[in-house]
């Protein structure tokens, strides 16, 4: 495991060994920068720091003329360092990286500085101040720069197959998708069948094809392939590892004749397809719970696939001559008028299907039983899918009556003698008038909340959003991928979707997972911890401060004959946070890309004072 | 005339559309090995979200997330862009596909040309700006736009007035006045349609009178007004150049209107304008900013908030049915409102200084002629499996984003990837030759049986 060059340290000791030559770019970013912070100025005054061979000034740098000036100048110019100032590293950094490689450069002998968030946007009503700052922060990245040292990614062995946490839509399809392109898979549903909530029998929209269709066919698709193994009753325990490199421990009916056990298997990437729970209302909201007439959408689906036919619905034989629907529940939640759940947290999304579903399931009443009236409450309809509006255009037809409550003015539910329920809503469909309905079946509309999966979330640190669910880097860029590199989101577990968004977010996680297994090596960003071996006299502190199991040990080696103890880095597991770096009295410790002498430089170039003749 | 060229190409995938939809697809399958030919109608990939401002939910500028995608795919060693090129036909042959293209002249020869741009600079004849909805002129030979990836003038013949000073400007001797169509032939596996949307006509709907005003404007005009880089670099009307005091959005003037045919939702528009509300909000910070609109349809991740966030931010959100807009001399407008919500005035007028008509999306490109996939009623390429959103009728063409309905950014994105996938699968069925497979499929079981 230890690539490290320990004699490249000693080579090139705390000063570079020639003048570097580096290439300055400011980004205008179409005015986004410019328009605040004047970026003429600065490439002027930035061609005063040491070092600085050319500076230059783009509309856009990360367009592709914007990147062949830097090809163009390294060759030309024979840059040999470069420092970019555009927007967050977190957009472009590694647009730029690329465009430094192509120029034949090594990749890390470049610096990103974010000219666009930290200066124009922050100080957008103080330009000088902006302009002086941007200065400021490109000084600090000639400086480091000028001490950056190549650096190559990490290579490690990739374990070329996938975990699939979920046995719903989500997981099944990333499985087919997976497998029927060589790859091998494990699933892992943690109850004791396939298809998560598409086992409950339903008429799907837009095409009122019916769940159990379809979900043979996704689970004859995944199977046909060979490549699957379905381990169902199972759950994940343990976690840990790296892309290319997770280990994980199975818990489930693995031992002889099914027994319970642990087993443990590695896997380059983890598709987490952990999908959704509905939304529990609280003991009492719209009387749930406390009332036999009061039920959720998923228990309603549940009572029209058992409901005899006839002139009116039944529910658990009670004859439904009007049956109320309120949509919104759990979702759209608004502060001081909406209880927090158990985590303190307010549902405020949308949960983007319940619309359509009441719609499916209002006309589905109005269509089998012709006696049953139907009222429906909402805030907007949001109908908006292929062929969802003919839903709402249906359900007006079928003579549904509508009704439009504002999000912080919820109708009141009130029980009735007679097992009825009463209903009072502030209408906005006849301007604001209160209106009032009795009905012996109220359906709430619950939206979706985050699947169950602490356990994977804890150990790997993933990240969830406002929302509670798992949060994409980027929703346009990286729009799969979590913070944790091989791990991707498919369906629901990252936002409520339907069938179809499902299908398709598996699609697209499988794709990537897909790309990344295809490879025999995972690469990984060389930001790891280096042990000076001359320096290091094997004391442990870093060892007693890393926070990450396995990245940092204490091993035995010889030295001048003699055996000493020596601090190693697993660069699979180091996340290069430099907490040992603080705590090592000898400097004999750094962060690759990131070194002490690199911070001295930035302080240095923040500090330099540039005046233009 | 047009030239048939006699060498058909090989081609794993070929991608119709080099919007963002076709530029995802093409990534994600040539990151897995496969070599992807990418089709684009237009000079420059990068389709509309290219001229857009900022895009919601995270307001970051589209330029910004759009650019990387193109020049990874223009740089990617497995992804070729035939730009100005059109598809005439799809035909099935064996497993794949024989696709039929015809190059459109650009009379600029692309080896030679540098992206200089000094003929451009030399050029007299100057006509309205696509690029800018026409609120700026461009030259008869130009670079499509800023970042536009190639960075290859085109000659727009129509507009050439033949008189020779492009040629005498160029430093490389590109100009080629004698270029002529030319046809090529590519045999592609698979096949992936990705040819987005357009919007239906600002006129669609008369009594709206966008006839008649030049402040009556589309939501792509007013994202060129909101761009940095836009036209004027702020924000004015375009009959005088005043600043707009008083903004209104008119929701589903283009949708869920069966009287012009589109009786569907378009999905975005009450996404963007909420969007370009805010960006108005935040460059005029004094204007009114109105949105009629029926249902606000903030359903994907994050959208909730936003929109949330809009009402806190003080755009007025009005909620009627805008019945007509009438011309208020000399050039405000009038909009003439059925509201809903309020329990006087049932019927409110109000006057405005720019009006923006959330326009209907319908598909850009119909396959009719050129290949037997069939549409939807609505239009849009029909996906008839439930279990397999991205494929049509055709074995091995598949769709995504806008060409399937319309979708916004996020959504379209994803159904790339999703659609390169099914790709894949198509292209390792057929045994495409990337698609050798390390690790070899060993079967789990085998290894938890240790």
């Amino acid at each position: 495991m230890d690539r490290m060059n320990q004699s490249e340290t000693e080579r090139c000791g705390n000063q570079p060994a020639s003048e570097p030559r580096v290439g300055v770019y400011i980004c205008r970013c179409g005015g986004n920068i410019s328009d605040v912070v004047d970026t003429d100025h600065v490439a002027e005054v930035c061609k005063l720091i040491p070092g600085v061979t050319t500076a230059k000034v783009h509309t856009f740098m990360c367009s592709d003329p914007g990147q062949q000036t830097i090809i163009d100048d390294i060759r030309q110019e024979k840059l040999d360092r470069v420092v970019v100032a555009s927007c967050s590293p977190f957009l472009h950094e590694l647009t730029f990286r690329g465009a430094v490689m192509r120029g034949k450069l090594n990749a890390y002998l470049y610096e990103h500085v974010n000219i666009r968030e930290q200066c124009s946007w922050a100080h957008k009503h103080d330009p000088r101040g902006a302009t002086a700052k941007a200065i400021a922060l490109i000084s600090a990245a000639v400086g480091k720069v000028r001490h950056s040292r190549p650096l190559e990614k990490i290579r490690l062995a990739n374990n070329q197959r996938a975990l699939i946490v979920g046995g719903g839509p989500a997981g099944m399809k990333a499985a087919a998708d997976l497998a029927a392109c060589g790859l091998s898979v494990l699933l892992v549903e943690r109850s004791n069948r396939l298809g998560g909530k598409l086992a409950s029998p339903q008429r799907m929209f837009p095409t009122g094809a019916a769940s159990g269709e379809i979900l043979s066919k996704l689970e004859s698709d995944m199977r046909s392939t060979g490549r699957v193994e379905v381990l169902l009753s199972s759950e994940i325990t343990r976690v840990g590892g790296f892309v290319g490199n997770f280990d994980v421990t199975i818990h489930g009916p693995l031992g002889p004749s099914g027994s319970m056990t642990d087993t443990n298997v590695s896997f380059g990437a983890i598709i987490m397809a952990t999908g959704f729970q509905p939304y529990v209302p609280h003991d009492g909201e719209f009387l749930f719970g406390r009332h036999p007439a009061v039920m959720t959408t998923v228990a309603l689906q549940e009572a029209l696939a058992a409901a005899p036919e006839g002139k009116m619905l039944k529910v658990n034989g009670h004859e439904i001559r009007r049956v109320a629907f309120i949509h919104c529940v759990g979702s759209r939640q608004v502060e001081g008028v909406h209880q927090p759940g158990t985590d303190g947290r307010l549902n405020k999304h949308c949960s983007r299907v319940c619309c359509t579903t009441v719609l499916n399931q209002a006309l589905q009443i109005r269509s089998r039983f012709a006696d049953t009236r139907v009222y429906d409450l909402y805030q907007d309809i949001r109908a908006y899918g292929r062929g969802h509006e003919q839903y709402y255009t249906d359900a007006s037809r079928a003579g549904v009556v509508f009704f439009r409550y504002h999000g912080d003015e919820p109708p009141a539910v009130t029980a009735e003698k007679d097992a009825s329920l009463h209903i009072r809503v502030k209408d906005y469909l006849s301007w604001g008038e209160t209106l009032e309905i009795e009905v012996d079946l109220l359906v709430l509309a619950v939206g979706m909340t985050p699947g169950p999966c602490e356990q994977i979330v804890d150990q790997l640190k993933l990240p969830r959003g406002e929302d509670g669910f798992l949060q994409e880097i980027h929703p346009k860029l990286r729009p799969v991928e979590i913070s944790v590199n091989g791990v991707l989101l498919a369906g629901t577990a990252q936002a409520p979707m339907n069938l179809q968004e499902t299908l398709a977010a598996a699609g697209a996680a499988a794709v990537k997972a897909r790309s990344m297994l295809v490879k025999q090596h995972v690469e990984l960003n060389p930001y790891v911890a280096q042990v000076d071996a001359n320096l290091c006299e094997g004391l442990g502190q870093c060892v007693a401060e890393c926070q990450y199991d396995g990245a940092l040990k204490l091993i035995e080696t010889s030295r001048n004959g003699r055996t000493v103890k020596m601090a190693e880095v697993n660069p699979g597991l180091c996340v290069g946070c430099g907490a040992c770096v603080a705590v090592c009295p000898n400097r004999a410790i750094n962060v690759n890309g990131w070194r002490l002498d690199q911070y001295d430089e930035m302080v240095d170039g923040l500090v330099r004072e540039l005046v233009p003749a | 005339m047009v030239a048939q060229t006699g060498e058909k190409r090989y081609s794993d995938a070929l991608v119709i559309g080099g919007g963002i939809a076709g530029l995802q697809a093409a990534l994600d399958l040539a990151e897995q090995g496969y070599k992807v030919m990418v089709v684009e109608r237009e000079a420059s990939i990068g389709g509309r979200m290219i001229s857009l401002s900022k895009v919601y939910p995270t307001l970051d500028c589209a330029s910004c997330i759009t650019t990387p995608k193109m020049s990874a795919a223009a740089h990617h060693e497995n992804i070729e862009i035939m730009t100005y090129t059109e598809v005439k036909s799809i035909v099935p042959d064996g497993d794949g596909h024989l696709v039929t293209v015809t190059r459109k002249p650009t009379y600029v020869n692309a080896d030679k040309c540098i992206g200089c741009r000094l003929c451009e600079y030399a050029c007299d004849s100057e006509f309205a700006d696509s690029f800018e909805q026409g609120l700026g002129a461009t030259r008869a030979i130009s670079v499509a736009f800023t970042n536009a990836i190639p960075q290859k003038a085109v000659l727009q013949a129509e507009y050439c007035l033949s008189c020779g000073l492009c040629l005498r400007a160029c430093p490389t001797d590109a100009i080629e006045f004698d270029q002529q169509p030319r046809q090529e032939q590519i045999a592609a596996h698979a096949v992936i349609i990705t040819t987005g949307f357009q919007l239906n006509g600002l006129n669609i709907k008369p009594q709206y009178s966008a006839a008649q005003s030049a402040n009556i404007i589309s939501p792509l005009t007013l994202e060129r007004l909101l761009a940095p880089h836009g036209p004027y670099g702020r924000v004015l009307r375009p009959s005088d150049g005043k600043i707009p005091e008083s903004v209104a959005f008119v929701l589903c003037s283009g949708s869920r209107d069966r009287t012009i045919g589109v009786p569907y939702c378009s999905r975005v528009c009450c996404m963007y304008s909420i969007k370009q509300a805010m960006l108005l909000a935040g460059s005029l910070p004094t204007a009114d900013i109105t949105i009629y609109y029926m249902d606000i349809r903030a359903f994907g991740k994050g959208y909730e908030q936003f929109y949330q966030n809009a009402r806190a931010m003080g755009v007025n959100f009005v909620r009627g049915k805008v019945s007509h807009i009438d011309v208020a001399p000399p050039d405000d407008l009038m909009v003439h409102v059925e509201m809903t919500e309020e329990s006087v005035d049932c019927v409110r007028r109000q006057k405005h200084d720019l009006v923006v008509l959330a326009q209907g999306m319908i598909p850009q490109w119909n396959p009719s002629g050129v290949s037997t996939v069939t549409i939807g009623e609505d239009g849009f390429v029909a996906t008839p499996d439930l279990a397999s959103p991205c494929a049509t009728n055709v074995p091995g063409v598949f769709v995504a984003g806008a060409a399937a309905g319309p979708k916004d950014i996020v959504d379209t994105i994803a159904d790339a990837g999703a659609a390169a996938m099914v790709a894949a699968r198509y292209l390792v069925r057929c045994g495409s030759k990337e698609s050798a497979q390390p690790g070899g499929g060993r079967s789990v079981r085998l290894e938890l049986a240790v």
